[in-house]
């Protein structure tokens, strides 16, 4: 099935270039209607719900779901990217099949969608971060080493994306890959509140959340500037991320090359 | 033309089948540089899964391929490193410019935006697209988007061309437009195989046919040759709707006559004799013709409806 000939390679990169070259024609629009709505999530949770909130482990519940917010975007980006883009790009334009048509392979197509996705995480988690630093809700100059995460979380998220795509009869399919693998992630992985005093298997449910691994890290980074069991963490999330990636080839090679 | 004894494709035994239909059944291709040849076929012939197993978007059932001296299992990405592929389908890129897609596309064979400039002009030129550059391709009328899908095969001047039905649903003045360019590839020294349904299309381009059905070649050769051996050199259509003909008319000419619906086709090597026949039986309703491909194809595969 995986043979010499669809191996990724350098030469993804080009492809990740035309994923890039494509983007400039809508990025305005998209950059303005996101840091809106990302201060509005903000105003909202944060401050709205926030007063609810008394403060967590000495921090505000603003500063608290924060980092929370920079990780599910880059979540969401990556994910829409991978589900609807790369579908799309597979079975409705058909980017791929001219893709396929020169010398480039399946995996350098893949892991070039994979590469975009990352970025893409990465650009949104970017603005972001930019609010919560006109809202004071940074606290490290560490926060700046939340990048490569994001772009982790991008590749991650990008990969669970094609799997389903690879898969995916039709956009329909899709709402499985938002209700079975997203909001769970998205409620559960300590993204809007701790779970220090939740029911044990709660706690176990979350611990195996990739997602949660990478939230710690990102909290950690942005708040105090340190990480508890980072080393753990940090190979949780990356174990995961190259599985994820692999199966991710398979699932599109299957379709692709029939 | 065919001194070169270097194939440019190989494939032997090329088999494909999907679930329980034999797409492709074992076919032999051998075509040498600078060749044109045309696979012909009705609908669901197995043309199209053929050509895809040749540039490795379909992957083979069975059967030998070396292409560009490449073997065609482990070395597909380098052998379409300098093979240009114009697919049935659309595949542009929507979302980007006339321009912006020829130059992406030249980023996927690594020739650098710098490199590519003059040689975008000069395809956009030669097919006639030149001050569409900067159009968004939804724009683009389907005669546009077909030439644009040639050109865009071309950028990294490619020593074997594949094209899928080139010139399906495209008008007579972008059809002979298409035509007019292929031939000068051809003169070029570019080797082309391309799949069609139109007899004129493979009779002024290719050098050699293959007419496949049902996953098989059938018959295959230079097209004036092929039809001269299977079919001969006229061909008389009689229309006798509603009532009988005489075949007697043509008494002991032993000729090789076809029926279907209101239609007699009589193929002979001269009609001279059986005109003068069939005006003395007093038959006038008929129509002497060159044979031409078309009859070929036919015969070979029948005349029932393809869906």
């Amino acid at each position: 099935m995986i043979n010499r000939d669809n191996l990724p390679s350098r030469r993804a990169v080009r492809v990740w270039l035309r994923h890039l070259i494509q983007y400039r024609s809508f990025y305005v629009a998209e950059w303005a209607g996101n840091f809106g709505e990302h201060a509005l999530y903000l105003l909202a949770f944060g401050y709205g719900l926030g007063r609810l909130v008394p403060s967590i482990n000495g921090v505000s519940y603003a500063q608290f779901i924060g980092p929370g917010l920079v990780v599910s975007i880059a979540m969401w980006t990556s994910t829409f990217e991978s589900t609807y883009g790369a579908y799309n790009r597979m079975r409705i334009q058909k980017t791929y099949e001219a893709m396929m048509s020169t010398p480039l392979s399946l995996g350098d197509i893949v892991l070039g969608d994979l590469l975009w996705c990352g970025t893409r995480a990465v650009i949104g988690a970017t603005l972001m971060m930019i609010v919560l630093g006109l809202f004071g809700l940074i606290g490290s100059p560490w926060a700046l080493a939340v990048f490569p995460i994001i772009f982790i979380v991008g590749l991650m998220f990008g990969s669970l994306g094609l799997i389903t795509a690879g898969l995916a009869p039709s956009f329909s399919f899709f709402s499985f890959h938002f209700s079975l693998v997203v909001m769970p992630m998205f409620f559960f992985a300590e993204t809007f509140f701790p779970l220090k005093g939740l029911p044990l298997w709660m706690r176990a449910f979350s611990q195996m959340l990739p997602l949660t691994h990478a939230v710690k890290i990102v909290r950690g980074l942005i708040l105090f500037g340190e990480v508890e069991s980072l080393l753990w963490h940090f190979f949780v999330l990356a174990a995961c991320t190259l599985v994820f990636m692999i199966l991710a080839m398979i699932s599109v090679s299957r379709r692709m090359v029939n | 033309m065919f001194f070169l004894a270097e194939l440019d494709i190989d494939a032997r035994g090329l088999s494909k089948s999907f679930g329980d239909l034999k797409a492709v059944d074992g076919i032999t291709l051998e075509i040498s540089r600078g060749e044109c040849y045309g696979l012909l076929g009705p609908n669901g012939a197995g043309k199209t899964t053929a050509i895809r197993m040749i540039h490795g978007a379909t992957r083979r059932g069975g059967g030998e391929l070396r292409v560009l001296g490449f073997d065609g299992t482990t070395e597909s990405c380098r052998a379409r490193e300098e093979m240009g592929i114009v697919p049935q389908d659309d595949t542009l890129d929507n979302e980007l410019t006339v321009y912006e897609n020829m130059w992406v596309f030249a980023n996927y064979f690594g020739i650098s935006r710098h490199r590519s400039r003059e040689r975008i002009e000069e395809l956009l030129d030669f097919v006639q697209l030149r001050e569409k550059w900067n159009e968004q391709i939804k724009t683009l009328s389907g005669g546009m988007k077909r030439r644009l899908l040639i050109a865009r095969a071309l950028i990294h001047r490619p020593r074997l061309l594949i094209l899928d039905e080139p010139t399906t649903g495209l008008d007579p003045q972008a059809r002979h437009l298409v035509w007019q360019r292929l031939r000068e590839l051809k003169s070029g020294g570019l080797t082309i195989l391309l799949t069609t349904h139109y007899m004129e299309e493979a009779a002024q381009l290719c050098d050699r046919i293959g007419v496949m059905d049902q996953g098989r070649i059938l018959v295959e050769g230079p097209p004036t040759a092929l039809v001269r051996e299977r079919v001969g050199e006229e061909v008389i259509e009689l229309r006798c709707a509603g009532r009988a003909w005489s075949a007697g008319a043509l008494g002991e000419l032993g000729l090789d006559i076809e029926s279907a619906g209101d239609t007699h086709y009589i193929y002979c090597r001269d009609g001279a004799e059986a005109v003068r026949r069939l005006l003395e039986a007093g038959e006038e309703d008929f129509l002497r013709r060159p044979a031409s491909l078309e009859d070929l194809f036919l015969r070979l595969t029948g005349r029932d409806l393809r869906e």
